[in-house]
C-alpha cells in the first residue's frame, strides 16, 4: 500500500509536469537602441525620492532601476544606483503613515532614525546646506539629484548648493566645481533617460508662487538643447519625459476650498467665504491683493487648515484667519487662479521645447503630461487595482502628495518603456506593476 | 480551471468519458440517471456504481508584453459519480439516484502572481443529489426525470492592494455554502433495432450562497474600513443542458454514439457580493460575466474485443460561453477540442470496472479583461484519468 501510494504521487506529479502549457514569447531585443550601459539624469523623481524624502526603499524601487532591471532581458548590463547603505536606510528622513483622525485625515510622522545626514554647512552667500553621507562607490547609473531644476545643469557651483548631489561627488563641500551636465556625461553610456525640468515649474508651485520663480522660457530651450546635445554627443540614443501638469497631483487638490469652508461652516453656519491673498493677473506682476477663494484656487496640501479661525493681529485689528478680506490665506499657501493659468502655460512651453528637441534628435519621449492628465481625468485601472490621483486612496502618489510610490513608479517605469519599444523596436518587457506596493498602512 | 466550458465538469460515467462523453442516446448503465433519466426504465438490469476522474491540469498566464509566465499550483480536483438504478424485473418502473459533480472550479494561482488582486484562488463545488423515477411507455419509448437538490460550496481568495508596514499586501476570503433546487428529465426511444434516440433537459439550478464568511485581513488602521466579522450573499445560476444523443450498432461489436448538447450559459450575467456591512470602502460588487450560450459536439465508439473486454475511444469539441473582454483567471476558458479512450472489463459477469483517459487542450486565449484590464495570454492542459466499478444484477 505504501509502495502504491508513492506510485500514485509519482504519477501525478509527472502528469502535472507533462500538462504545464508553455508559452513562446519572442526574445526580447534591443532593437535599434543599445541598452548594455543606461544612465538616467533627472531629479528626486528618478532618485526615487518618496514620502517627502529620499531613502533606500525609495531608491530600490526608483522608475530608472525598474527600466534597467527589464532591460537587462534586451541586453541591459548593470545597473548601479547611489543608494543609501543599510545603516542609514533612512536617508534624509521621510515621512510615514501613523494613522487617522477621528474624522479620517491622515496622520503623519517624521521617520529621524538611522538616517544619512552628516551635518549642516553653511555657504556663504546661499545657506545651509544639509549634506549626507558620501556614496563610496565610483559607477553611477542612476543620476537623479533630488531639488535639480534644469535651470541648474551648467552650475558649476551646484555641488556646494545641494547635499544630494553633493553626496555623489569627490571632495569636500565648499570645493566643487563640477557642473551636474558634465558629471552625467563624463563617463561613457549608450542609453540614457532624461526627466528634468518638472522642478523649473514646481518649485515655483509647491510654494504658492511665493517662495520660488518660474525658470523663463528661452532659458529652458536653450539649457534642453545644450543638455540633449551633451546627452546624444556621441550618437547615443534614449527616452525623455514631459512634465506633468503640476496641478494634476494631489499637493495641490487633496486640501480645497470647498472643505475648508464646510469645516468652517461646521462650527460657525454664517460664515460665507474663505479669502486668499492672490495674484492678481496672469503674467509677471507681482501685484496681490485679497480676494474671496473659488474652487479654482488651489491650497497646498502642507496648510496647517487649524489656522483657520484663529484670532491674528491685522490692520483691522484682532480678526479670524482666512475669514476676512483683512486676514487672508497667505500667499505661500495657496496656488491661485492667475498663478494656476501662469504655471500651465510654462510647462506647456517647456513640454513643447522637450517634444521638438527629442523629435529633432530622433529621440523616444514619454508623454507624462498626458498620462498623468488622463488618470487625473480618468483614474487606472492596472491588473484588478483601481488607480487615481487622490491622497494616499489613490495609490499612485506616496505620502507627499508630489512624488510616487512604489506602484506609481512601476507604472512610469512602464510608460518608458513602451515609449522606448515603439521609438526603437526594442522589446523591453514589461515590469508587474502588481509586485509594487502603494503607500503602508501601520 | 474549470473543467468544461465555464465551470461545467462533464465528467460522469467512466463508460461514457471513454467514447467522448457521449451517453444521452446509450444504455450504457446506471449513469443515465444523469445523461438521459428516460432511458433507465429501457436498462434490463439494476445498478450500483461509483468512479472519480482526478484532474490533472495546469493553466499559464502570460502577461501582455512579458516575459513572465505564471502557472496555477498542482491541486487535484476530484469530482465524483454515483448512481443507482433499481426496478422489480418486468415492471415498466425503475427508480434512480444520482450524486455526481456537474459544476466546479479549483484554481490556485498563488499570491504573488500578477493578476492577484483579480483572483488568488477559487475552490468552487456543486454537489448534485437526483432522485429519479423512469415509466417504460411502449417497448421502444420511455421517460424519466428526476428532482436535483444541489449543494454548492465556494471558497474564494484575493489580494487588496492595501499595504501593511513591511509592504505586505491584505487578503479577501470569501467562503460559504448554499443550496439550490432543479430537475432533469429525458425521453428514450429504441428507433429500430440499432438505432437508439435521447433528448435530455437538465434545468437550471439557481444556487444562493447565504451567510457566507467574508473575511478580511487589512492593516490595523483601515480596519474600520472592513467590518469584521461580515457575510455576504452570492447567486450563481448553474444553467440548464439541452441534449440530443444518438446510438448506432452496426454490428454485434461496435457501438457508435454521436451527442449534441446546448448549455444555457447566458443566465450568468454578473458575478456579484452583497455584504452584510457596507463601508464607503466596502462597496458590494458586481462584475459583469456576461456569458453566452455553449455549445459541444461530442462521438464516441466502443468496440467489444472480447467477451470480457471492451475498448472505447472518441472526442469532441466544446465551444466557450466566455465572451471576449470576459475571460478571468477564475475561468480562463476557451475552445477546446479533447480525445478519450477507455477499457471496460468484466471482472464477473456482474461487475464491470472501467478506465477511462482524457486530453483535454484548452485553446490559448489572449485578452484584457474589461474590468481588471489584466492583460495577457491563459493557456491549459488537462490529463482526467478515471476508474469506476458498477454492480449490476
Amino acid at each position: 500500500m505504501k509502495n502504491f501510494k508513492l506510485y500514485f504521487y509519482v504519477l501525478l506529479a509527472a502528469g502535472f509536469v507533462a500538462c504545464k502549457p508553455s508559452f513562446e514569447t519572442p526574445k526580447p531585443s534591443a532593437g535599434t537602441a543599445d541598452f548594455s550601459k543606461y544612465i538616467a539624469v533627472g531629479n528626486s523623481l528618478t532618485a526615487g525620492y518618496a514620502d517627502g524624502g529620499l531613502y533606500l526603499e525609495g531608491q530600490e524601487n526608483s522608475y530608472p532601476s525598474i527600466i534597467a532591471k527589464q532591460m537587462q532581458a534586451a541586453g541591459g548590463g548593470t545597473f548601479t544606483q547611489p543608494l543609501f547603505n543599510q545603516a542609514q536606510a533612512n536617508g534624509s528622513g521621510y515621512l510615514r503613515l501613523t494613522g487617522f483622525t477621528a474624522t479620517g485625515s491622515p496622520v503623519t510622522a517624521l521617520v529621524t532614525d538611522n538616517t544619512a545626514v552628516t551635518g549642516q554647512t553653511a555657504i556663504p552667500g546661499f545657506g545651509n546646506v544639509t549634506t549626507y553621507a558620501k556614496y563610496s562607490g565610483t559607477d553611477i547609473n542612476n543620476y537623479g539629484v533630488p531639488g535639480i531644476k534644469l535651470l541648474h545643469i551648467t552650475l558649476a557651483s551646484y555641488g556646494n548648493l545641494n547635499g544630494f548631489y553633493e553626496r555623489l561627488l569627490p571632495g569636500s563641500i565648499g570645493t566643487h566645481t563640477t557642473p551636474y551636465i558634465d558629471f552625467v556625461t563624463a563617463k561613457p553610456f549608450t542609453f540614457f533617460s532624461n526627466w528634468l525640468g518638472n522642478n523649473d515649474a514646481l518649485g515655483y508651485a509647491t510654494s504658492g508662487g511665493a517662495g520660488d520663480v518660474l525658470t523663463d522660457k528661452a532659458t529652458f530651450a536653450a539649457l534642453y538643447n545644450l543638455a540633449m546635445g551633451k546627452l546624444t554627443a556621441a550618437g547615443q540614443k534614449g527616452v525623455v519625459a514631459t512634465i506633468p501638469d503640476v496641478t494634476a497631483i494631489p499637493y495641490f487638490n487633496t486640501v480645497t476650498v470647498a472643505a475648508i469652508l464646510a469645516g468652517v461652516q461646521k462650527a460657525n453656519p454664517q460664515v460665507q467665504a474663505i479669502y486668499i491673498n492672490a495674484k492678481t493677473a496672469a503674467d509677471g506682476t507681482t501685484t496681490y491683493a485679497p480676494r474671496v477663494a473659488t474652487a479654482q484656487d488651489m491650497i497646498v496640501l502642507t496648510f496647517p487648515t487649524a489656522k483657520i479661525g484663529t484670532m491674528v493681529s491685522s490692520p483691522a485689528g484682532m480678526l479670524p484667519y482666512g475669514l476676512t478680506p483683512y486676514t487672508p490665506i497667505e500667499n505661500q499657501y495657496v496656488l491661485d487662479n492667475n498663478e494656476v493659468t501662469l504655471t500651465k502655460d510654462y510647462v506647456n512651453a517647456y513640454n513643447s521645447t522637450i517634444v521638438s528637441v527629442a523629435g529633432a534628435k530622433g529621440i523616444a519621449v514619454n508623454d507624462m503630461y498626458t498620462f498623468l492628465n488622463n488618470v487625473k481625468a480618468h483614474g487606472l485601472v492596472v491588473d484588478g487595482v483601481s488607480l487615481n490621483s487622490g491622497y494616499i486612496s489613490g495609490g499612485l502618489f506616496s505620502l507627499d502628495g508630489v512624488h510616487l510610490t512604489p506602484k506609481g513608479y512601476a507604472i512610469v517605469a512602464n510608460e518608458f518603456i513602451k515609449a522606448i519599444n515603439k521609438k526603437y523596436n526594442s522589446s523591453i518587457p514589461l515590469a508587474n506593476v502588481s509586485a509594487y506596493r502603494s503607500v503602508k498602512f501601520p | 480551471m474549470a473543467f468544461a466550458q465555464g465551470f461545467q465538469v462533464n465528467l460522469h460515467g467512466q463508460k461514457q468519458i471513454g467514447m467522448g462523453h457521449t451517453g444521452t442516446g446509450l444504455l450504457q448503465d446506471g449513469a443515465s440517471v444523469l445523461f438521459n433519466p428516460g432511458a433507465l426504465s429501457m436498462l434490463s438490469e439494476n445498478y450500483v456504481q461509483a468512479g472519480i476522474s482526478p484532474l490533472i491540469f495546469k493553466s499559464g498566464f502570460n502577461p501582455a508584453g512579458t516575459n513572465d509566465s505564471y502557472y496555477t499550483k498542482s491541486k487535484l480536483a476530484t469530482p465524483f459519480t454515483f448512481y443507482g438504478v433499481w426496478g422489480p424485473k418486468q415492471s415498466k418502473f425503475k427508480f434512480g439516484l444520482g450524486v455526481y459533480t456537474p459544476f466546479g472550479g479549483l484554481t490556485d494561482w498563488g499570491n504573488n502572481w500578477q493578476g492577484k488582486y483579480s483572483l488568488e484562488s477559487l475552490d468552487l463545488k456543486a454537489i448534485y443529489i437526483q432522485p429519479t423515477i423512469s415509466y417504460k411507455l411502449t417497448d421502444f419509448l420511455s421517460i424519466g426525470g428526476g428532482f436535483v437538490y444541489n449543494h454548492g460550496i465556494v471558497n474564494l481568495t484575493r489580494a487588496i492592494p492595501l499595504a501593511d508596514a513591511n509592504g505586505a499586501d491584505g487578503q479577501a476570503q470569501l467562503k460559504g455554502s448554499g443550496h439550490g433546487y432543479g430537475w432533469n428529465a429525458g425521453v428514450f426511444i429504441k428507433a429500430s433495432k440499432d438505432f437508439t434516440i435521447g433528448l435530455n433537459y437538465r434545468s437550471k439550478v439557481n444556487t444562493t450562497i447565504k451567510d457566507g464568511d467574508a473575511l478580511f485581513t487589512v492593516p490595523n488602521s483601515v480596519k474600520a474600513n472592513f467590518p469584521q466579522p461580515n457575510t455576504f450573499t452570492a447567486s450563481l445560476p448553474l444553467p440548464s443542458t439541452s441534449s440530443i444523443g444518438f446510438g448506432y450498432t452496426p454490428s454485434n461489436k461496435w457501438l457508435l454514439a454521436l451527442d449534441v448538447n446546448y448549455v444555457h450559459w447566458s443566465v450568468y450575467k454578473v458575478l456579484g457580493f452583497d455584504y452584510a456591512k457596507n463601508t464607503p470602502t466596502l462597496q458590494d460588487t458586481y462584475s459583469p460575466r456576461n456569458y453566452k450560450d455553449g455549445a459541444a459536439f461530442r462521438a464516441g465508439a466502443q468496440y467489444q474485443a472480447k467477451d470480457n473486454l471492451f475498448l472505447r475511444f472518441g472526442g469532441g469539441y466544446g465551444i466557450t460561453p466566455v465572451r471576449d473582454g470576459y475571460v478571468t483567471p477564475e475561468a480562463p476558458d476557451a475552445n477546446r477540442y479533447y480525445f478519450t479512450g477507455g477499457l471496460g472489463y468484466k471482472v464477473t459477469p456482474h461487475l464491470d470496472l472501467d478506465l477511462s483517459f482524457e486530453y483535454e487542450k484548452v485553446f490559448a486565449r489572449t485578452q484584457t479583461n474589461i474590468e481588471s484590464n489584466l492583460s495577457g495570454t491563459f493557456k491549459t492542459n488537462v490529463y482526467i484519468p478515471g476508474i469506476s466499478l458498477a454492480y449490476h444484477w
